[in-house]
């Protein structure tokens, strides 16, 4: 462990099909790896399972900012229209769940949206600028014909040299050491 | 594979026999109601036809509109709604149009046809100046023309759907899909306007007085709930011993189970809207359908429709909504499935909401009429109607698929349909 670099963000390895690629993370995968990725030039149908990517958690963010948005026009509407500056309009309650419901419905989408937007942000570690792996100069192929595995030095399983021959005996390209 | 489809469609016979009979007796029981001048088990008849029109509309429509979008999914799917829709016209036939065509059954439930009906007010149907107002739209004449033009138009479509379709089985030509994809691009507006004047004629002019612009769109909503709803029913068990085994996959249940969200929730938005409008503008010629649908108006209180307009909005809208938020609900099939069976169920007391509580003349109210009741003998004959047309419809659906392909086998996407994937 101590050989560990903390200079060093991972090992990249690229492959030429996107049969190679998907086998590949299905070994890493296997291998117990949880901190790796894999870059495709085109979405590979099957690649979630093969990685071992569990459902996203954007959803779960989503529902609970519809759950508050609810409550806020709940309250909101409650607060004007019957608590702080009780009024009558066209004969109605003060306040009911029917005619202000536009606003709870509203405030329900809104929240829900802003539950998604930001929830991404922040499960995406967004904003951020730069990455080390732009760094590659051949990272730019992967958006070509090129899929790329990168196993992070950030994992518990990495080993400098260990992962480089993992990656190899996987049947890998070409092998580079990404700098932070 | 193909012994097991083989068996299920030589059912058909016995569907179809099953069917005759429970129509026979709904409608001994409906010429039974015309000697008391008793309504409701005609009604019986109108709702089991409606609640059967309305689930093959909207997979007529869900047909129409997998062929013009080319979803790469619908294939496999569309199949057994093209097995559904030939069975459309002829449960209009069997429902809506014997009632109204024979004079005693449409002066019964229509009462705008009965010019001599005497209304709460006291007034006679033929002096009513609403009606005289309405009556460029609403007379007999031109009442029987729609009625007859809906089974005319709708099994002309369902017809041309299915005939290009099956053809392609045998001829292997793909141009039937540009026929059909043009067919559909014309198909979906008349139908809209069909399945808007449909739902008017028969179930707003029960109540002539009443009317709302967003009623066509209410009707389409729950067409396309009930027709997912029955899709999900009918693949779930097609695909367990049925000609879908090992065909169906999670991406097609997680489709169908998306759209039976989207439409959940534009069901609850149309209903409500409605709801909305009138409560706000609170005119007395629209709310006066909410109020029966809210009080006893001998009491002043709450009244059982009450209750169901409550089960729609919690059992119909918000279990389902809630339910299939939650991806599992879409891919796990029993959830599916118990969560179709709720919409389904939920159709039913979404058109008994609609189409049975009426003013009945009653001079020693306060008001001058009660409420029909929810809880009745009656919605024993309405199960059993609604039994009948579906053993009909389950009957015709098991003898098409002995007229084509199960599955669209030279359909230009179907592998695309069989290997769908999420």
């Amino acid at each position: 462990m101590n050989e560990r670099n903390e200079r060093i963000h991972g090992v990249a390895c690229t492959f030429r099909k996107p049969a190679d690629v998907f086998h590949a993370a299905e070994k890493v995968r296997d291998a117990g790896w949880t901190r790796w990725d894999v870059h495709t030039p085109f979405p590979i149908h099957g690649m979630d399972q093969a990685m071992g990517l569990e459902r996203s958690k954007v959803p779960r963010l989503t529902l609970l900012g519809g759950v508050t948005g609810f409550i806020t026009g709940c309250l909101l509407t409650w607060y004007m229209n019957s608590f702080d500056y009780p009024l009558v309009v066209g004969g109605k309650p003060f306040w009911s769940p029917i005619f202000p419901f536009p606003v709870m419905y509203e405030c329900t989408i809104l929240f829900a949206a802003f539950g998604t937007f930001f929830g991404q942000f922040i499960l995406n570690r967004l904003p951020r600028h730069h990455h080390p792996l732009f760094d590659l100069p051949h990272f730019a192929r992967v958006s070509d014909d090129t899929f790329m595995v990168v196993l992070e030095a950030s994992d518990p399983k990495f080993h400098l040299d260990e992962s480089r021959n993992f990656l190899q005996s996987l049947g890998g390209q070409e092998i580079t050491v990404i700098r932070d | 594979m193909s012994a097991s489809s083989s068996n299920l469609s030589s059912k058909w016979t016995t569907f179809l026999g099953l069917g005759v009979v429970a129509l026979v007796a709904v409608w001994v029981f409906a010429f039974l109601g015309l000697g008391h001048h008793d309504h409701r088990p005609a009604l019986s008849v109108l709702l089991g036809c409606l609640f059967w029109a309305s689930l093959l509309i909207g997979m007529l429509m869900l047909t129409m509109i997998t062929r013009v979008f080319d979803a790469g999914w619908a294939p496999v799917i569309r199949r057994n709604w093209e097995f559904m829709i030939g069975a459309l016209p002829i449960v209009l036939l069997l429902g809506v149009a014997p009632l109204a065509f024979l004079p005693d059954f449409r002066h019964l439930l229509w009462e705008w046809t009965d010019a001599s009906h005497i209304l709460p007010s006291g007034h006679e149907v033929g002096h009513d100046p609403i009606l005289q107002a309405k009556s460029w739209f609403l007379n007999e004449k031109f009442f029987l023309i729609r009625i007859a033009l809906y089974v005319v138009f709708f099994g002309v479509l369902a017809w041309a759907m299915r005939t290009w379709s099956f053809k392609q089985d045998t001829d292997r030509t793909a141009g039937h899909t540009h026929t059909l994809h043009a067919f559909s691009a014309a198909g979906i507006p008349l139908s809209a306007v069909a399945l808007t004047m449909l739902a008017f004629d028969c179930l707003m002019a029960l109540s002539y007085h009443w009317f709302s612009t967003m009623y066509g769109v209410w009707f389409f909503a729950l067409s396309i709930r009930l027709a997912l709803a029955g899709t999900v029913i009918l693949t779930y068990r097609l695909s367990n011993g049925g000609w879908l085994d090992g065909i169906l996959n999670q991406a097609h249940r997680h489709v169908l189970g998306c759209l039976m969200l989207a439409f959940t929730v534009f069901w609850a938005y149309i209903s409500f809207s409605q709801y909305f409008l009138i409560y706000t503008a609170n005119i007395p010629e629209e709310t006066f359908w909410y109020n029966i649908r809210e009080f006893n108006p001998v009491t002043g209180l709450k009244s059982e429709w009450w209750g169901v307009s409550m089960y729609l909005i919690f059992g119909f809208f918000l279990t389902p909504f809630l339910a299939l938020l939650f991806y599992r609900s879409k891919i796990v099939p029993a959830r599916l499935l118990t969560i179709a069976i709720i919409i389904f169920l939920g159709g039913i007391v979404d058109l008994w909401f609609n189409a049975v509580p009426r003013q009945i003349v009653d001079k020693t109210a306060p008001e001058g009429f009660t409420v029909s009741p929810f809880l009745c003998g009656s919605l024993a004959t309405d199960l059993l109607a609604i039994a009948g047309f579906g053993a009909i419809v389950i009957g015709l659906f098991l003898r098409s698929s002995t007229k084509a392909e199960t599955i669209p086998v030279h359909d230009p996407r179907i592998l695309e349909s069989i290997n769908y994937h999420e």
